[in-house]
């Protein structure tokens, strides 16, 4: 990366040691090396430290508000399809309070690449457990242990039909950078779980916790255009699989599908002047 | 029988879920404007599809016809039901048609009323006409527009182009068992009105329809929603003119997604609105304050009907006004329109789609169930509708010195849109700086509040105004908001024509915009008036509340409904003729102080 017109002024304010760090870098890596332009991209972001991205990227940016940048995406890729759309969001902004949207957009195929920082921790509030946390885990808000059973997003987002299901390691930044361009390539909704340390509120989870049980699903032999083995993978539990799970690559993205956009995107339709008889046919 | 009585009725239809009650009574009013008569459709109907006890009500008169009546002058009754429930609606000038199919009358029931009752075998009549039973609800059509003296060709066009669509024989059976009705009809007696067809310039549509032809006319292009009544005749239309107009509609996956969708269709540049009643706009308050604070221009339909919760959910009311003023955490900025007729709904959509664009914040159109599923006639808009898209960023500076939200002196900062060269941007929902970065500055935060809140000053000048109907000098002044500006004004007309020296003379005025609140306006308005009463559809006198808390005034008095049932003619005539106030005394006018510039 010669130039990188993605950067903003505004230094990071993680903690040292977070991995939000090493997303970003690919972030911006993989948005260069995807020729896209800051003009032309949009990325959404929710609350949370992940969020806090949206100062140190310099595009077109939303940030909305938690759980919902997912569904602003739909709106803004549906106005304008030119548009590279991309929603940055944390583990409890994804998978806890907009899991709806979330699966909205899995249903719906909407040409959209989420990139969930998942650290299975609610940090930005300090600490406390988030749907992806381990059970029995003692967090602020679960002195005795978290009772429920962690959130699988690999395999709820391969159940409700997504076409491009990935995870990624901030401990593994080159595989990481790759799967965000795969997923800015892939033509339809596309998740990328990157699981990463949370050096504040979760030491338990380090890189020595995380190196022990990574492996690289293209080093396995995964064939990613295998729906029912991605399933399969989706459930292990002692071992942590990277990589593409699943890709369909013949299913339309949403906008695609939508007839009034089949020659041109929405906002270039725009008129300001309206004629207004077709609409009173059933009125006279 | 006056002239203008002889060519005026209020008819109903009373029958069962799934019987083709609805249907009927949207079709005698389309018979009634293409006779250029003014028509109001009310419809009643319980939250269910099949069974229970439905109604279609037409109002129709070359004079006003707003809203509804409870003194009919025909009743037909379709399934087992009517009688009881609509004797209190019978006067003895009323004729009542009763399908005898549907099981005997009751004796000591029939004379507790002193109508004239005709029967009428209409199950059987369309059995015997078509061979199935489907089509006893042309029957009541007829037999009806025999009886309202109206013409019989403008009938049959009407169900011919109802039917549309629909195979030959359908179209045929139907057109057959009217005439079956209206033949039957002929046996019974005299026409009991005599309708000559004027030229017809109007056009007939619901509250629903006339928000969604009012979106088109100010450019509407993105349309997301989740099914709520009595919203959902908005979706429905929208979702039909996506292959006529630049639109697309999106079911959401529910009211938090649907406006969210919105305001992302509305950064990246197209006129956006969003759609629900009081339970999905209380999923939708969080959107609501985005859209305040990161500037996104939204417009809102919020369609009120019986609350709190699920409350009665096919039933009206005018309860969210108090939430919607305040809806949104923090300091927002919002607009409330409150239109009345329907033309009011189709004009003031219109500027909200405007408004929102100029001033980048979220307008709310608060309507209810009675205005938006009853059909109303309204004389036909301009078929070329123009708009100006206002708060754009145009010629950027090539340095990408661009400031998203530049503190101006007017509030307005031009907006540029993604994809616009020399344009980046951060729309955010953290308080931020004028780039769109995130602040916590004191002196950047005040800036911006302050910034936010000048753009009201500026819009509260293109706020549609409150107005006065009726004579200046009177007794009585009412006042209303909303669906309750048909009432007032149907009370008003009539009032010139039917002088009645039982009632004091009244006038209305009429708040068809209520936030910013119009108060020098308001304030100049009641400056004659003798005593104020506020007419409202709520219990605890929201807008009542509300002007006094803008102007300081003092109602002497109120009338309330909140029992899911809209305001009759008669509750009001009945509370001025009773003298029911419960005080003489003249309303307390606004305190002499600052705050109020007239």
């Amino acid at each position: 990366m010669t130039h990188n017109p993605f950067k903003s002024p505004i230094a990071p304010t993680w903690c040292p040691g977070c991995g939000d760090f090493v997303i970003l870098r690919s972030l911006q890596t993989a948005l260069v090396d995807s020729g896209f332009k800051p003009a032309e991209t949009v990325l959404c972001y929710g609350i949370g430290c992940s969020g806090n991205m949206a100062d140190f990227n310099l595009s077109y940016g939303f940030h909305g508000l938690h759980g919902r940048s997912l569904a602003n995406a739909i709106g803004i890729k549906l106005a304008n399809h030119h548009l590279q759309v991309a929603v940055i969001v944390g583990d409890g902004d994804g998978y806890g309070e907009g899991l709806n949207h979330l699966i909205a957009l899995a249903r719906g195929n909407h040409d959209v690449t989420v990139i969930v920082h998942n650290n299975s921790r609610y940090s930005l509030t300090t600490g406390q457990s988030s749907p992806t946390t381990i059970k029995g885990t003692k967090t602020k808000s679960t002195p005795q242990g978290v009772l429920e059973q962690a959130f699988n997003p690999i395999a709820t987002c391969l159940a409700t039909e997504a076409t491009f299901v990935a995870r990624a390691y901030t401990g593994q930044p080159a595989q990481l950078t790759k799967i965000i361009q795969a997923g800015f390539e892939h033509k339809g909704f596309a998740l990328i779980d990157v699981i990463q340390y949370c050096p504040t509120f979760n030491q338990k989870q380090d890189h020595a916790w995380f190196s022990e049980r990574v492996y690289d699903l293209k080093e396995a032999g995964h064939d990613a255009g295998d729906k029912l083995k991605a399933m399969q993978l989706a459930q292990e539990k002692d071992r942590i699989p990277l990589g593409i799970f699943y890709q369909d690559l013949s299913s339309p993205p949403y906008h695609a599908q939508v007839s009034r956009l089949d020659k041109k995107t929405l906002i270039d339709q725009s008129s300001t002047k309206v004629n207004l008889t077709q609409a009173m046919v059933n009125f006279d | 029988m006056t002239k203008s009585q002889l060519s005026s009725f209020n008819w109903k239809i009373a029958g069962k879920a799934g019987e083709g009650v609805m249907v009927v009574a949207k079709m005698l009013a389309m018979i009634c404007k293409r006779h250029g008569l003014n028509a109001f459709n009310y419809l009643e109907y319980p939250s269910l599809i099949k069974g229970g006890h439905q109604t279609g009500q037409v109002l129709a008169s070359f004079g006003p016809a707003k809203c509804q009546k409870k003194d009919l002058d025909l009743l037909v009754t379709l399934g087992g039901a009517g009688l009881t429930e609509h004797a209190r609606e019978l006067t003895k000038d009323s004729l009542v048609i009763y399908n005898q199919d549907a099981g005997p009358l009751d004796k000591t029931k029939q004379q507790q009323f002193k109508s004239r009752l005709v029967k009428l075998p209409l199950t059987t009549l369309a059995k015997q006409t078509t061979g199935a039973v489907q089509s006893a609800n042309m029957g009541v059509l007829g037999v009806s527009v025999y009886f309202l003296g109206l013409n019989t060709k403008i009938a049959q066009q009407v169900i011919k182009d109802e039917f549309v669509g629909k195979t030959e024989s359908v179209i045929e059976d139907n057109l057959k068992t009217f005439m079956a009705g209206f033949k039957a009809g002929q046996k019974l007696g005299q026409p009991i009105r005599q309708i000559n067809k004027k030229p017809d310039n109007k056009i007939l549509l619901t509250g629903n329809e006339a928000v969604g032809l009012g979106a088109l006319a100010g450019g509407v292009q993105f349309y997301s929603a989740y099914p709520m009544t009595p919203a959902t005749g908005l979706l429905h239309y929208l979702a039909q003119m996506q292959d006529k107009y630049p639109l697309v509609v999106k079911h959401a996956e529910d009211e938090i997604g649907a406006i969210n969708h919105a305001l992302g269709a509305s950064f990246a540049g197209v006129r956006a609105m969003t759609g629900t009643s009081g339970g999905g706009f209380a999923l939708m308050v969080e959107g609501l304050a985005l859209a305040s604070l990161a500037e996104i221009p939204l417009v809102i339909l919020e369609a009120q009907r019986k609350g709190p919760a699920t409350g009665l959910p096919t039933w009206t009311e005018q309860a969210d006004l108090s939430f919607v003023l305040t809806a949104g955490h923090g300091d927002t900025q919002q607009v409330v329109l409150t239109p009345g007729t329907v033309a009011e709904h189709f004009e003031l959509t219109k500027l909200a789609f405007d408004l929102a664009d100029k001033y980048q914040l979220p307008v709310i159109i608060l309507s209810d169930k009675l205005m938006l599923e009853s059909h109303q006639t309204m004389k036909k808009p301009e078929i070329v509708q123009t708009h100006q898209a206002q708060s754009l960023a145009k010629d950027l500076p090539q340095d990408d010195s661009y400031r998203r939200y530049l503190v101006t002196k007017s509030g307005l900062s031009p907006r540029s849109l993604p994809g616009q060269a020399h344009g980046l941007q951060l729309t955010n929902s953290y308080e931020h700086d004028e780039f769109g970065f995130a602040t916590e500055l004191a002196d950047q935060t005040q800036a911006q509040v302050e910034k936010r809140a000048r753009k009201l000053e500026a819009l509260a000048q293109e706020m549609p105004r409150p107005y006065l109907l009726g004579p200046k000098k009177v007794k009585v002044t009412l006042v209303g908001w909303g669906s309750t500006i048909n009432l007032l004004t149907q009370l008003i007309e009539n009032q010139a024509d039917q002088a009645d020296s039982k009632s004091p003379l009244i006038n209305a005025i009429c708040l068809p915009a209520v936030w910013p609140f119009p108060s020098s306006a308001f304030v100049k308005l009641v400056k004659s008036a003798r005593r104020l009463v506020m007419v409202e559809g709520n219990q605890s006198g929201q807008a009542e509340k509300l002007i006094r808390q803008e102007t300081g005034l003092i109602m002497t008095d109120h009338i309330r409904r909140y029992d899911g049932r809209p305001f009759y003619v008669e509750d009001i005539k009945l509370f001025l003729k009773k003298g029911r106030m419960t005080s003489h005394k003249r309303h307390s006018p606004p305190p002499r102080r600052g705050g109020i510039q007239e």
